[in-house]
């Protein structure tokens, strides 16, 4: 038999894609800005020239058009300071016709990113970095959530499996995804286990959980005899490998085991994107509310 | 009983005591007397009792206390240009409001009025913000507490199973924080977890919070756990009439039959909050003043 696997896993109902799930979005977004009057502009900020991560910006670029979002891409020059930066973030705060702040990593060395992603307002906060955007999180105010990280809650409403008593294995405990998720899932009433490098047994966790969230950025470190039978895998690694960008999923086999899985690229990663934009509506709320518009 | 006891009332008293250490050394070298803002509105008498334990501490340890008293029906307005007052006050390095405030004002919003830099409460959205993106901040008292104790009586505490019960803002959830911050597996438990015993049964460190008394029981507890107890809950003495007695969440003497270690009800987790609170204080003013913080009173 001719192998044809990636052919069928890429039709296979097991998997939950992110195009529909980001096309659902975008277009609720689209709906909400049309009837925005003035509403302001995305503004994206690089600082000096970082050829990487011009694709992610094209990619917000694109989106935006999409939903009628201005967006403004500001280049820095690379040996700006850090108090300019600042300095030009908080005019943007000040700025009504700023809808919401984008701060493109990585940055030059010479820059402190956490103390300008502190910088920025948390109502103009579209990317969820700032502590108090943090703080909301963890305090149950999870509308301006770290993007990947609502975007990985997203697909797993996506399977229609009820959070309440869920068992989640979270592995991973970066601060703007893994920990997020973990605190999201946890308000939903979940039961959540944060399993991370220094876990004795992974396996031993991830065997037990009905949602099993994968954010560790090693390819494929998780195989079939780590999935419990129906549970629901959520994929955000992103690894470059000789065979082009897998995750930190065996999807393939994985998808045996499962009920559903993320593949990658096409899972969480166009979700991505959507929340970004759905984050600047209600950015765009929030600032309505506080009279700033 | 098998069990060691953790002595939260000693083992605060040393922190107390490291406190008074680094106030003197600041008044010394420096000149700086730290000081502590403590607000309350109303006159809910268990808050009056806290109020004046916090400020004969503060007074002990060498620091200012200041005591504000506003009438219950203080207006938002008046509370607020009270906490402006003391925000720009270069003398106060620590400001908290004692809560419950009456119906009228917003507990949440009276906190974020509060400079986070000087919330030693480590209430704030701020703060709580800091601590989960593994940065300085000012930590919730009681937490910082418990991990105080589990540090003296673990080390260290990597790759170990932690299991909280409750998920609180005010404990549970940066309690989760701290112990991921020490590289712990945690889980948070809470009401709707479907199997709570054989959840707490995975758990080296085990930490009990949602006050339902003697909840936690022995068959709950993996052979050789450190148990904490955070709950409180105040019953009726069973045999003197009149009085009453505190209960934590674990039913502390079968728990001890097979824990490792475990703090007791009363005298455990409760006399490290005050402490914390002084320990705060302190982190808080060498911070305004740029001056080295003092060793283990902060994560």
């Amino acid at each position: 038999m001719p192998d044809q696997g990636t052919q069928t896993h890429a039709h296979d109902p097991r998997h939950v894609r992110g195009a529909p799930v980001r096309k659902r979005i975008l277009s609720e977004v689209a709906g909400y800005v049309a009837g925005a009057k003035d509403i302001g502009r995305l503004v994206s900020i690089m600082i000096g020239d970082t050829p990487e991560v011009a694709v992610y910006i094209r990619g917000q670029a694109r989106a935006a058009e999409q939903v009628g979002l201005p967006f403004d891409q500001q280049v820095w020059p690379g040996d700006i300071s850090q108090e300019s930066c600042k300095r030009r973030i908080q005019d943007m705060n000040d700025d009504p016709g700023v809808l919401g702040i984008i701060l493109q990593r990585p940055v030059p060395e010479h820059i402190n990113v956490r103390s300008l992603q502190s910088a920025i307002h948390p109502l103009k906060d579209v990317e969820g970095m700032n502590p108090a955007s943090v703080g909301n999180i963890l305090y149950n105010d999870v509308a301006l959530a770290p993007c990947t990280a609502a975007a990985a809650v997203e697909l797993i409403r996506e399977t229609g499996l009820n959070m309440r008593g869920l068992e989640v294995v979270m592995i991973g405990h970066s601060e703007i995804v893994g920990k997020p998720i973990a605190v999201m899932l946890m308000a939903e009433g979940a039961t959540v286990t944060v399993c991370h490098h220094m876990t004795r047994s992974v396996a031993m966790h991830s065997r037990r959980a009905d949602v099993v969230v994968v954010a560790v950025g090693k390819a494929h470190l998780i195989g079939p005899d780590m999935i419990k039978p129906g549970a629901a895998v959520i994929d955000i690694g992103i690894n470059q490998t000789e065979n082009g960008i897998v995750g930190d999923v065996d999807t393939r086999a994985v998808t045996d085991v499962a009920g559903w899985v993320t593949p990658v690229p096409g899972g969480v990663g166009p979700v991505t994107v959507a929340i970004l934009m759905r984050n600047a509506t209600v950015a765009h709320q929030r600032q309505k509310a506080a009279g700033w518009i | 009983m098998t069990a060691s006891l953790i002595d939260g009332k000693a083992f605060a008293a040393q922190v107390r005591g490291k406190v008074a250490a680094h106030v003197a050394r600041l008044k010394d070298e420096h000149g700086i007397t730290p000081g502590l803002a403590v607000v309350l509105v109303g006159e809910d008498p268990a808050s009056e009792v806290y109020v004046a334990a916090k400020h004969k501490q503060t007074v002990e340890t060498g620091m200012a206390s200041f005591e504000h008293k506003l009438p219950a029906n203080v207006s938002e307005a008046d509370l607020f240009a009270l906490i402006d007052q003391l925000n720009a006050d270069p003398t106060v390095h620590g400001i908290l409001c004692q809560f419950p405030v009456p119906d009228h004002l917003d507990e949440r919003a009276v906190v974020a009025r509060i400079d986070p830099a000087k919330d030693v409460d480590g209430l704030s959205v701020m703060n709580a913000g800091l601590l989960a993106s593994g940065e300085k901040g000012l930590v919730s008292c009681t937490p910082l507490g418990c991990l105080m104790l589990l540090r003296d009586e673990l080390g260290e505490m990597s790759g170990k199973e932690a299991v909280v019960i409750g998920r609180s803002n005010l404990f549970g959830k940066p309690m989760g924080q701290l112990l991921l911050r020490e590289n712990c597996t945690v889980t948070i438990a809470h009401s709707r977890t479907k199997d709570l015993a054989e959840v707490c049964r995975r758990a080296d460190i085990l930490v009990a919070a949602v006050g339902r008394a003697e909840m936690v029981k022995a068959e709950w507890v993996k052979p050789g756990a450190t148990v904490i107890d955070v709950g409180i809950t105040r019953i009726p003495h069973p045999e003197k009439p009149g009085k009453t007695k505190l209960l934590g969440d674990c039913d502390f003497d079968s728990c001890a039959t097979v824990a490792r270690a475990i703090t007791p009800v009363p005298g455990g987790v409760g006399p490290m909050t005050i402490a914390c609170l002084l320990a705060n204080t302190v982190t808080a003013c060498c911070r305004a003043h740029n001056l080295a913080e003092p060793d283990g009173l902060t994560v």
